[in-house]
């Protein structure tokens, strides 16, 4: 070894450093990706200005507005898994937003900027109604997350398809349909209002001792009430939240066709934003949580799925490319396998100690 | 112990009221079963095994069979929609059927396989069994009277006769599939692959789940792994073929005259796209049979022979003008 063993054990730190990030596995995941997609295009990557639209167009853009409702209810689903519950109702709700949207703006049919700002806050006001009565069973009535979350699931789609009985419902608004296809500055509108939604969350979440709070419910809920946290309130809130950016969601996805297909929209949505959550090193077991590394999930999981039809995988074989990918992530992440490669990489760093020593 | 108790009670009663609330937000999409205990002797009870709320052609076909079977037409029918499209459902509403004792039944499978047993019961207790639009795995005809369906595989060959026109100097083109695994894509596959010229070339194949949503998303990066050289899509559903226009139209492209779309089932949203020029050529999946199927009931109550397939006809549309023409009638 012709390393010097200092400069050699600080790369060890640095590289260990990298490791204790829950994410970096995603981010190296994100990278690869990237990569094979170059190998069959190396313009890839690349950011023009549509002459016909005067849009920036590229494959990097529709990836980041694919990314934003999935990134909306990863983060939702972050808060709610840190006090150590779940919300399988994320797809449910963003349906039902869909519908409450879609459903008015069809009868008033006047597709003016009011009816739609009217559409979006019927929407989240009704996800919020949900998302209170997820909270209240949770929180008052002591129910299992699991069977409220799934319960209101179940009824959520039922519900999505009284609104629109049973019918996929389209409608024509400019300004609402500018919410997920327009461009700010060139950029997709989508992405930039979810970014806005996650920074103030974080700062909510971050720059107040509320993270701090939704951790320890999720940590030791017990500890956390004799410490003088009040769980009913943080929890009813956590389910709020979710479903409000369930809401936004549900919004984001519908106004990209103008239709909400009751049986599809936010179909298995929640399964993304677990995913995502994972991904991003959240532990289900509730307790710490990170943001940053759910929105590394949500961008993961939206540049894998833009990836399978840019390398023209055959239908029937994506969701086994999609789950070998996520499998061998969750493999990398997970602390057993880590810390065999921390035992393996100290043992090195000894054996190298020593053969400089001797 | 007195206020766990109390709380275990008002857990239960919270628990009874949410599945409450649930099964009510569930059911109310669809129709329980028309328990309608008049049988005047002369009606003739027909049991429908359906699917329940889908789509728009879903929704046309079964308020369809429904209209036909009314009572001036000499029926009581009895109409079970699955809970949410679950084979287990239709197959408990199936035997329930059979231990009433109906005078025949119509089955709308939400899964090919699996029917074998319930099958048998039925011609033991020798009541018709009419298969609507889906049909079963494995095919054995001596299971059931008939199946009336339109011709999957025979549409999808139109599709592509229409595209083997348009494009005499050959193209480039990519399919937009519904879920991998059903029949039904399978045979729009068949029909499509076995008619479609050698010069029209397929650059790719993908599912979108029969959805809008999926479909534009898909078709946007085709558009762009392919630098926009696609000039044909063959969606498989009407739905996907308006998720891939809103596609081309975002790439800053003309649906109609950079892209052509071809989609099959014929709604009404399809063909006011087609009116105005977003889509290219629409063949329908006609939904409306409810007349054949009276028709073959009473023939197989009257004893006579039954064809085992009888095949709906099912129209093209390959013009605006023919869209338009169409469209005031369009029931669907």
């Amino acid at each position: 070894m012709s390393i010097p063993a200092s400069r050699s054990s600080t790369a060890v730190r640095m590289v260990t450093g990298l490791f204790h990030q829950p994410y970096v596995w995603a981010i190296v995941a994100l990278i690869l990706l990237l990569i094979v997609n170059l190998t069959k295009n190396p313009g890839y990557l690349g950011v023009s200005v549509n002459p016909a639209t005067g849009n920036l167009s590229g494959n990097v853009i529709d990836i980041l507005r694919a990314s934003a409702p999935i990134m909306m209810i990863a983060v939702g689903m972050t808060l709610v898994i840190a006090t150590r519950g779940i919300d399988l109702s994320v797809g449910s709700v963003m349906a039902v937003a869909g519908a409450v949207s879609m459903e008015f703006m069809n009868n008033t049919g006047t597709g003016s900027f009011g009816t739609a700002i009217v559409a979006v806050l019927l929407a989240l006001g009704i996800s919020a109604v949900l998302g209170t009565l997820n909270g209240i069973l949770v929180s008052i009535v002591g129910l299992q997350p699991f069977i409220t979350t799934l319960v209101m699931m179940l009824a959520g789609r039922g519900l999505a398809k009284v609104i629109t009985s049973g019918q996929n419902t389209s409608a024509t608004n400019e300004s609402f349909r500018w919410i997920a296809n327009g461009t700010f500055l060139g950029f997709p509108v989508v992405f930039v209002i979810a970014v806005l939604i996650v920074a103030v969350l974080a700062a909510l979440v971050r720059r107040t001792a509320l993270g701090l709070m939704i951790e320890s419910i999720g940590i030791n809920p017990k500890a956390a009430r004799m410490a003088g946290i009040r769980p009913v309130g943080i929890l009813v809130s956590v389910y709020i939240v979710s479903a409000v950016l369930a809401g936004v969601a549900g919004i984001f996805s519908t106004a990209s066709v103008m239709t909400v297909e009751v049986a599809k929209t936010g179909m298995t949505a929640e399964m993304d934003a677990i995913l995502a959550v994972v991904i991003g090193g959240t532990s289900l077991a509730g307790g710490k949580f990170s943001l940053t590394g759910s929105i590394i999930g949500a961008l993961l999981i939206a540049t894998l799925d833009k990836t399978i039809v840019y390398m023209s995988i055959p239908s029937s074989a994506t969701p086994a490319f999609k789950a070998i990918v996520i499998v061998i992530i969750c493999l990398l992440q997970s602390p057993r396998v880590r810390s065999m490669f921390n035992r393996r990489r100290t043992r090195v760093i000894i054996a190298e100690k020593e053969t400089v020593q001797a | 112990m007195a206020p766990t108790t109390r709380f275990r009670a008002f857990t239960g009663l919270a628990l009874a009221g949410t599945l409450a609330f649930s099964l009510v937000a569930c059911s109310s999409g669809s129709d329980e079963p028309a328990a309608s205990g008049d049988d005047g002797g002369e009606l003739t009870t027909v049991g429908f095994v359906a699917v329940g709320p889908e789509g728009g052609w879903r929704t046309a076909n079964e308020q369809n069979i429904q209209d036909a079977f009314s009572t001036e037409n000499g029926f009581d029918l009895k109409y079970a929609p699955s809970s949410n499209g679950d084979q287990n459902s239709q197959i408990t509403a199936f035997t329930s059927f059979i231990d009433e004792g109906v005078d025949a039944i119509l089955l709308s499978a939400t899964e090919a396989t699996g029917w074998e047993d319930v099958l048998n019961r039925a011609q033991e207790a020798e009541i018709p069994v009419v298969l609507l639009d889906r049909g079963i795995e494995p095919n054995d005809e001596s299971l059931y009277t008939s199946r009336i369906a339109p011709d999957n595989v025979g549409i999808s060959a139109s599709a592509a006769e229409w595209a083997n026109e348009q494009f005499p100097d050959g193209a480039n083109y990519v399919v937009l599939e519904g879920p991998p695994g059903l029949s039904v894509v399978n045979d729009r596959n068949k029909g499509w692959d076995e008619a479609v010229s050698d010069n029209l070339v397929k650059l790719e194949s993908q599912s979108a789940n029969w959805s809008t949503e999926e479909a534009k998303s898909v078709f946007e990066t085709m558009l762009k792994a392919n630098g926009n050289d696609i000039q044909l899509v063959f969606a498989q559903n009407d739905e996907m073929g308006l998720g891939a226009a809103l596609a081309v139209e975002e790439a800053g492209l003309t649906p109609g005259t950079d892209v052509k779309i071809i989609t099959i089932d014929g709604t009404q949203a399809a063909l006011e796209a087609l009116a105005a020029g977003r889509l290219s050529f629409v063949a329908e999946y006609n939904p409306l049979f409810g007349e054949d199927a009276i028709e073959v009931v009473n023939a197989a109550l009257a004893g006579e022979d039954v064809e085992s397939s009888i095949v709906v006809p099912s129209t093209t549309f390959d013009s605006p003008e023919a869209a338009t023409a169409a469209l005031p009638d369009r029931q669907y």
